[in-house]
């Protein structure tokens, strides 16, 4: 591939004050290959995708596309030279429809020059059936869940026929079903001779995807290698620089009494949303102590149970019962759930965890400021001791409180979230997909940190669409299809391929899996 | 979770004593720094007489920070709806109808000072909780909600007057005013501090107070940070806004009774577009419009920056209409500066 390279990145360097975030970094792509770039964040591997992609214009070193030497001015001329690059913080338009977002800025139009409205449906509905979606085009962006807006980006990639296509943890919010197919369609852009960078967190799709795979770590090329041969373990050493003994640390704590008990509940929603799944008769409990996982597929009302838990969940009328140690609760709203001993880290962060350019201090203490003073008015110290407690306690990696918390990593971010819920003292965490985007490192950590809590007495429940989280966290695993819990796991003695057929429902196991069963 | 108590002896703090504050320090300064050029040429640019700066005198001193202190006190208010990420445009509206309602209730009703005064900022207050209810509880924009309010409340001041100006007479008889309420408009220590300046500075100097220390403002801020994220950390954000735009109506009401003292009257008419100015005031104050971030102290250093201005052109006999003319692009300036910040 020496003479054949689509891309050729030699000597690349990149600075930003006294932080080298790339040094001397040599990157290839192949047509029709999938290069799998790895590494913790603040590794380097934004900032050279960033760099070929054109967001980042004065660097060091050279880029050759095809073998010609190029140099580009912003992401327009990156473009031009087809490259593609779907970003982990998705840019569409919420107000806009499917089809709008996907031709936004080169619509197509009908003779008399205006928006052929038509014709954008009919060929966003093929590329979305194309990246193995059955998404109506005409509905509006903001209306959909964050996994299926990852998959409008991916359609909205595809469609701009790039040779190189540059992939940030496309995963990161699609269930198992829709990883496959998002493979399924890597395969065939691959067959067609698109190089693709594949930058991800999760090694078992990076040996299932990738031909190669690149580690970066502090700037610098670590290894490559490929990623069918190496280990686990292996690579995360590469990534993290030490050996890991495990990433998941097994709660063996004994579960104590009865935390939250929810029976046969049901929400009817005053109107139907679209793209929502609320609970229809999900029945469960959580012992303080335990962990329990909540599995499902995109759409199986996983989130939605967690927000009509906290009482955030737009109204209705409910029925079946929510107890919470031995005592009916009607979780009315957050300060409600708080105040009963109930804590939420949502689903994303950005959105609707953190206020990103408030300071940390602010963002940690703002859920339990009455506790840092008296008559409303607060104690500075109290409050600055109760952050640094938290930070400490959290192995928070920053500079000052007073920094943005916007400009931690994505992990550190998380864990301001976990530390402004944990400074309520709560005794039941509802907890919603809190790894997604977050290092290997962090994500170590905060498993660290569930063992902990729940050795302490605290009752955790834990959405996520990871099913090794799932199986390495939780104690037990509760599945959800279609706002129902179809079926309980204890992670003691069951599988990765156990909540997969839970999930999916036994007939649609082999149609989408294949083999296992 | 027994390690996370509420009680630490001592902070154990490595991090060094900055000096902190959700508002960010840096873009605090900038509106001062703005003041202090404006205040620059404004001596540099003053006329003289018999070689004195007719700018720094003692007089003319008092007069800018006292033509200021209407606005300045509305500003203040204004402050807290932007910071919020709200908007409200009926602070003018509600100035004329409590400046009207002083005027009437102590001339015409003959009411005395105080039930006169308290009433009249209970209806700024109570305006402004409607407002505030109106655009958190229904979810009404607040631009909206106090566009109509503006219209509703210039309404109300028209019907309580007879749609006439209302003059103010002091003294005991029938149909004047007590004479403490002249007192309002008086100066103070030897006569160097009109009171009206001394009202924005308490309020001004409340306002940073309590915008410091109070755990009301750390959940205002966080509410105009991010709403979503607000609410989802158990702040009460509907209570927080219907607060802030009473916290608005009340300053809004207070300038009113000022307004009434200083012309001796009250008209209905009174503070037409004062909202404009005020919004101007704390856009050059360095707060975002997104809401979120700024300071009162920014604000009044914005409203002293537009009085200085206004004061240094008449100074110099300058046309009204180029009048507004720099204001206008003083406030595109002081925007543009703010868009040059490094983003943090």
């Amino acid at each position: 591939m020496a003479e054949s390279a689509l891309v050729r990145m030699s000597g690349i360097g990149k600075r930003y004050g006294g932080v080298q975030a790339c040094h001397e970094v040599e990157f290839t792509l192949g047509a029709g290959e999938v290069h799998a770039l790895l590494g913790e964040n603040g590794a380097g591997k934004s900032t050279l995708m960033k760099i070929l992609s054109g967001d980042v214009t004065d660097y060091d070193g050279r880029i050759e596309i095809a073998g010609e030497a190029v140099s580009f001015n912003g992401p327009t001329d990156a473009q031009a030279a087809g490259i593609a690059m779907i970003h982990q913080e998705l840019d569409l338009v919420p107000a806009l429809s499917v089809a709008d977002n996907i031709f936004l800025g080169r619509e197509l139009r009908t003779p008399y020059r205006t928006v052929d409205r038509r014709r954008m449906d009919r060929e966003a509905r093929a590329l979305l059936e194309r990246s193995g979606v059955n998404l109506d085009p005409r509905r509006p962006v903001g209306e959909l869940r964050v996994g299926e807006q990852q998959l409008v980006t991916i359609a909205k990639a595809i469609s701009l026929d790039a040779r190189v296509l540059i992939m940030d943890e496309p995963t990161s919010a699609l269930t198992t079903s829709e990883v496959e197919r998002l493979f399924a369609v890597i395969r065939e852009l691959r067959r067609s001779g698109v190089g693709i960078v594949y930058i991800s967190h999760r090694m078992e799709e990076i040996a299932q995807v990738a031909d190669r795979a690149t580690v970066l770590r502090n700037g610098q090329i670590v290894t490559s290698f490929d990623p069918r041969k190496l280990s686990t373990a292996e690579v995360v050493e590469a990534m993290v620089g030490r050996p890991v003994q495990t990433m998941f640390s097994t709660p063996d704590a004994p579960t104590g009494d009865e935390l939250l008990r929810v029976e046969d509940l049901v929400v009817k929603p005053r109107r139907p949303r679209p793209g929502r799944r609320d609970p229809d008769g999900i029945s469960l409990t959580v012992r303080s102590g335990e962990i329990v996982g909540l599995c499902g597929l995109l759409g199986a009302g996983r989130t939605e149970l967690l927000e009509t838990l906290y009482g955030v969940a737009p109204g209705g009328t409910r029925s079946g019962r929510i107890v919470l140690q031995g005592k009916e609760i009607r979780p009315r709203g957050p300060r409600h759930a708080l105040a009963q001993g109930i804590g939420l880290v949502p689903e994303d962060r950005r959105a609707s965890g953190l206020v990103l350019f408030h300071s940390i201090l602010a963002n940690t203490v703002v859920s339990s400021l009455p506790a840092y003073g008296r008559l409303g008015v607060i104690a500075r110290r109290m409050e600055r001791a109760a952050s640094i407690r938290m930070a400490d306690r959290l192995r928070l990696k920053f500079g000052r409180l007073q920094d943005d918390v916007g400009t931690l990593s994505g992990g550190n971010q998380q864990k301001v979230v976990f530390g402004k819920m944990l400074l309520t003292e709560p005794k039941l965490l509802l907890l919603d997909e809190p790894t997604r985007g977050v290092d290997i490192g962090a994500k170590a950590e905060i498993y660290r940190l569930l063992g902990e809590l729940a050795g302490q007495g605290l009752g955790v429940l834990l959405a996520s669409s990871e099913l090794p989280e799932l199986i390495g966290v939780c104690d037990r695993v509760v599945v959800l299809r279609d706002g129902r819990d179809v079926a309980s796991f204890r992670t003691a003695d069951s599988g990765e391929s156990d909540l997969l057929a839970a999930a999916m429902g036994e007939s649609a196991v082999f149609e989408e899996v294949g083999g296992p069963q | 979770m027994t390690d996370v108590q509420d009680k630490p002896a001592v902070a154990p703090t490595p991090v060094e004593k900055a000096s902190g504050g959700v508002a960010a320090t840096l873009f605090r300064f900038q509106s001062v720094f703005g003041l202090l050029a404006v205040f620059v040429a404004a001596i540099i640019f003053s006329p003289r007489r018999d070689g004195e700066i007719l700018f720094l005198s003692a007089d003319n001193l008092a007069n800018v920070v006292r033509a200021v202190s209407e606005i300045g006190i509305i500003a203040v208010g204004m402050t807290f709806v932007i910071l919020i990420g709200g908007i409200d445009l009926s602070v003018g509206a509600v100035l004329g109808l409590a400046a009207v309602g002083s005027a009437v209730l102590m001339v015409e009703s003959d009411w005395g000072f105080l039930p006169s005064i308290v009433v009249v900022l209970a209806i700024g207050l109570v305006f402004g909780a409607l407002q505030g209810m109106a655009t958190a509880m229904i979810g009404i924009q607040s631009f909206i909600v106090t566009l109509a309010g503006l219209q509703i409340a210039r309404g109300l001041a028209r019907i309580w007057s007879d749609g006439q100006g209302v003059a103010i007479a002091y003294g005991d008889g029938p149909n004047e005013a007590p004479s403490t309420f002249a007192l309002l408009g008086e100066r103070t220590f030897g006569g160097l501090v009109p009171i009206p300046v001394l009202i924005f500075a308490v309020v001004a100097i409340a306002a940073v107070v309590f915008l410091r220390i109070s755990a009301f403002s750390r959940h205002l801020y966080a509410v105009g940070g991010n709403e979503k994220a607000a609410r989802l950390s158990g702040v009460p954000v509907i209570r927080v806004k219907i607060a802030v735009f009473a916290i608005c109506g009340l300053l809004a009401a207070l300038a009113g009774v000022v307004h009434a003292v200083q012309l001796n009257q009250g008209s209905p008419n009174d503070g037409i577009g004062y909202e404009l100015d005020a919004i101007a005031a704390v856009v050059i104050g360095g707060t975002s419009l997104a809401g979120g971030r700024g300071s009162v102290a920014g604000t009044v250093a914005g409203a002293l920056l537009l009085g200085v201005l206004n004061n240094v052109l008449a100074l110099n006999n300058i046309d009204s209409n180029i009048q507004l003319l720099i204001k206008g692009l003083v406030i595109v300036a002081a925007a543009a500066l703010q868009r040059l910040r490094p983003a943090s």
